[in-house]
């Protein structure tokens, strides 16, 4: 195990760029279930469909990169508010357990109708700034990394000013804290959860954009990462967006240090464990989430 | 009622068996992944086979019969692709079916197809394991991964390299692709590792197994890094590599032949080389090499039909199509699944885009290792290397 330590900090670079990711899908998901309790599986698509719209309009329209990817951010925004109107709304009065199948049913769909309209193929965008890695000791570090790191932090502030500091994010919280008082308050419900969609599936397209330099991006892509992303956010603590942040980090770079131990093959199962032990011990997760009774663990 | 029942089904199944195939049209089966993550590659070989077939019909098909393609979708889903399989070896007329694409798929196809006394023509480097079942009735028209490792070590010897690592995915083509070339090399004087670091189709990031390798290259001393993989893994294995700073040269398998691998690795595929499959260079063939007239016009009726150039794949749909026509063709007056199997085992010296096919009852493989050639990625393009040695 001479190598241990010369493993260690390159193995812990590649797993805090991946957990950025899983950190930013996470954040999706959180963003809608505090305003609604919906835990939107579609969240992985909005990813995707970030990635692919923005290598339609570079490479289909020929938009300047700026440009498609801003146009990119607004059509996925647009998609998400489809998807409350279309799906989410005209089942309103069914169960959570209702709205959460719809959105399954939303995730299929948009991935086959992405697959048919942009191709099956694996795309991938050019990076920010610089294709060549610069190095700190001895580890490699891709300009494209930080720029992941950045909008991570750029997001995460944007969200904790918006659900902390403003009405509108107050509002959203209220409508799913408790429904029967937010109406009192004459707080329109649907049209908080309609703006709860526009927001995560903006930060989705983001975090599609972002990574699509670094990972290939194709139809089906959403799906894992959607995965990913909401076992991050169970394992920070579900409904809290900082909680969602630790936990893609957390399982990025425990992903990512476990092959100093275990084969290759079995690193998509560590997500899985990591998620059955924390079900098991510590359900509210790592931070503690606002839906849990914390009594009662 | 059930004596009579049964007399009756008995005389419906003569009268319908294989000897009393209708003369009208010949049928073909194709099972291919027309949804899914090969959706988008699997239609190039769709548009070649209907070229192909529209072609054979107009010149008046086979001695006035029309040739006619059934197409099923199998949905990259093993379920599908049996019952598309038994679906086909229902309907008399099917005389043989093409496909699928993906190695677990066809195995259990080749599986029906052997039961059923079907042809089964396939479009992927056999595996080994399956190779061992000696079927009678499966047909492979790819390179198969022996002639593809063989010519991977001559590539290697050429380059004299001494000591390769070898990267698998966890797939069952790409392992046997790895033995063999460790097998061949060996026997050359190669030194071949084969990690124990593998990686699945899946995987977006192989950064954490690469790192994993990286003492291991620097220590061995290897020379080159052989990426033996399929599809996306190919780019992203040497994006990651080249990002972590290891610069020994990359070897790639045939399957880095499609256009949109390099365009997915971009700078980072730059110098990597491979055996390739002809169609991929075809326009760099030697003058007198036996198919490059064959590429370059079907090249040209693919473009004008469909606004794309050829390649392997649509290399492969016209092969396909021209075996069957040729097998049919000699099996003149017996339209039955026996006398067609027996016939395309009886195919020699057939010219066609990968190359000249010959099968044999010990062989159903059907291309050589003269059917390759050496390619490198030079400039965001496939650049043909002539080693005069081994071509």
């Amino acid at each position: 195990m001479d190598s241990w330590l010369y493993y260690f900090p390159q193995l812990l670079s590649s797993g805090i760029t991946i957990g950025a990711i899983y950190a930013l899908v996470g954040l999706g998901f959180v963003t809608i279930s505090r305003a609604s309790q919906i835990i939107n599986f579609a969240q992985g698509e909005f990813v995707m469909l970030g990635g692919v719209i923005t290598f339609f309009l570079l490479n289909g329209v020929k938009l300047p990169y700026p440009f498609a990817a801003l146009i990119a951010i607004l059509i996925v925004i647009l998609i998400g508010f489809m998807m409350h109107v279309l799906v989410i709304y005209p089942l309103r009065k069914a169960s959570i357990l209702i709205l959460m199948m719809a959105t399954l049913g939303a995730s299929i769909f948009l991935s086959s109708t992405n697959g048919l309209i942009f191709g099956t193929l694996p795309k991938t965008l050019p990076p920010f700034s610089g294709e060549h890695p610069f190095r700190i000791g001895e580890i490699p570090i891709l300009p494209q990394n930080l720029w992941v790191l950045l909008s991570t932090f750029i997001l995460l502030i944007f969200l904790y000013l918006l659900s902390h500091r403003t009405l509108l994010g107050k509002a959203m919280e209220a409508s799913s804290t408790d429904p029967l008082g937010a109406d009192l308050l004459g707080i329109s419900r649907n049209l908080m959860v309609f703006l709860a969609f526009g927001v995560s599936a903006g930060v989705g397209a983001i975090a599609g954009i972002l990574i699509t330099p670094l990972f290939f991006t194709n139809y089906s892509s959403g799906t894992l990462l959607g995965l990913k992303g909401f076992i991050a956010a169970v394992l920070g603590g579900w409904g809290k967006n900082s909680g969602a942040i630790l936990g893609g980090f957390v399982l990025g770079i425990v992903e990512s240090l476990s092959l100093v131990f275990i084969p290759s093959g079995y690193k998509d199962a560590v997500a899985f464990v990591i998620l059955l032990l924390i079900l098991s011990f510590r359900p509210k997760g790592i931070l503690g989430s606002p839906y849990m009774d914390s009594r009662r663990w | 009622m059930v004596f009579l029942t049964s007399i009756l089904t008995l005389i419906l199944m003569a009268w319908a068996s294989p000897a009393y195939v209708a003369e009208k049209t010949y049928k073909i089966g194709v099972n291919l992944e027309f949804t899914g993550p090969w959706a988008e590659v699997t239609k190039t070989m769709r548009n070649a086979m209907v070229l192909e077939v529209e072609r054979i019909n107009k010149m008046g098909g086979l001695d006035g019969n029309p040739l006619e393609l059934i197409f099923e979708d199998n949905g990259f889903d093993l379920g599908r692709a049996a019952a598309n399989m038994t679906k086909f070896t229902k309907d008399k007329e099917v005389i043989a079916v093409v496909g699928p694409f993906e190695d677990n798929l066809q195995a259990t196809t080749r599986a029906i197809a052997e039961r059923e006394k079907i042809t089964n023509i396939i479009i992927c480097p056999s595996n080994p394991m399956v190779r061992a079942l000696k079927q009678k009735w499966a047909f492979n028209i790819a390179q198969s991964d022996i002639i593809v490792s063989q010519k991977l070590v001559d590539l290697s010897l050429t380059r004299k390299y001494k000591k390769v690592l070898v990267f698998p995915a966890a797939i069952p083509l790409a392992k046997s692709l790895a033995e063999y070339y460790k097998r061949f090399g060996e026997e050359k004087g190669i030194e071949v590792i084969i990690s124990n670091e593998t990686h699945k189709p899946t995987d977006i990031d192989m950064t954490p197994q690469l790192i994993k390798l990286k003492p291991l290259l620097e220590k061995e001393k290897v020379d080159a890094f052989y990426a033996c993989t399929a599809g996306p893994p190919g780019p992203i294995v040497c994006k990651n590599l080249r990002t972590l700073g290891v610069k020994i040269p990359i070897l790639g398998t045939h399957a880095f032949g499609f256009g949109f691998i390099i365009a997915l690795g971009g700078e980072a595929m730059e110098g990597v080389e491979f055996g390739a499959a002809k169609p991929v260079v075809f326009d760099q063939l030697d003058e007198n090499d036996p198919v490059k007239s064959i590429n370059i016009d079907f090249d040209k009726l693919m473009k004008e039909r469909f606004g794309v150039g050829i390649d392997q794949l649509a290399g492969y749909g016209h092969d396909t199509i021209g075996l069957i026509y040729d097998a049919l063709k000699r099996s003149q007056g017996k339209f039955t699944r026996a006398a067609f199997r027996d016939a395309l085992e009886n195919t020699k010296g057939l010219k066609s885009c990968h190359g000249i096919y010959n099968y044999s009852p010990n062989d159903h493989d059907g291309l050589s290792k003269k059917d390759m050639v050496f390619v490198r990625i030079e400039g965001g393009k496939f650049k043909r290397i002539k080693i005069p040695e081994f071509e």
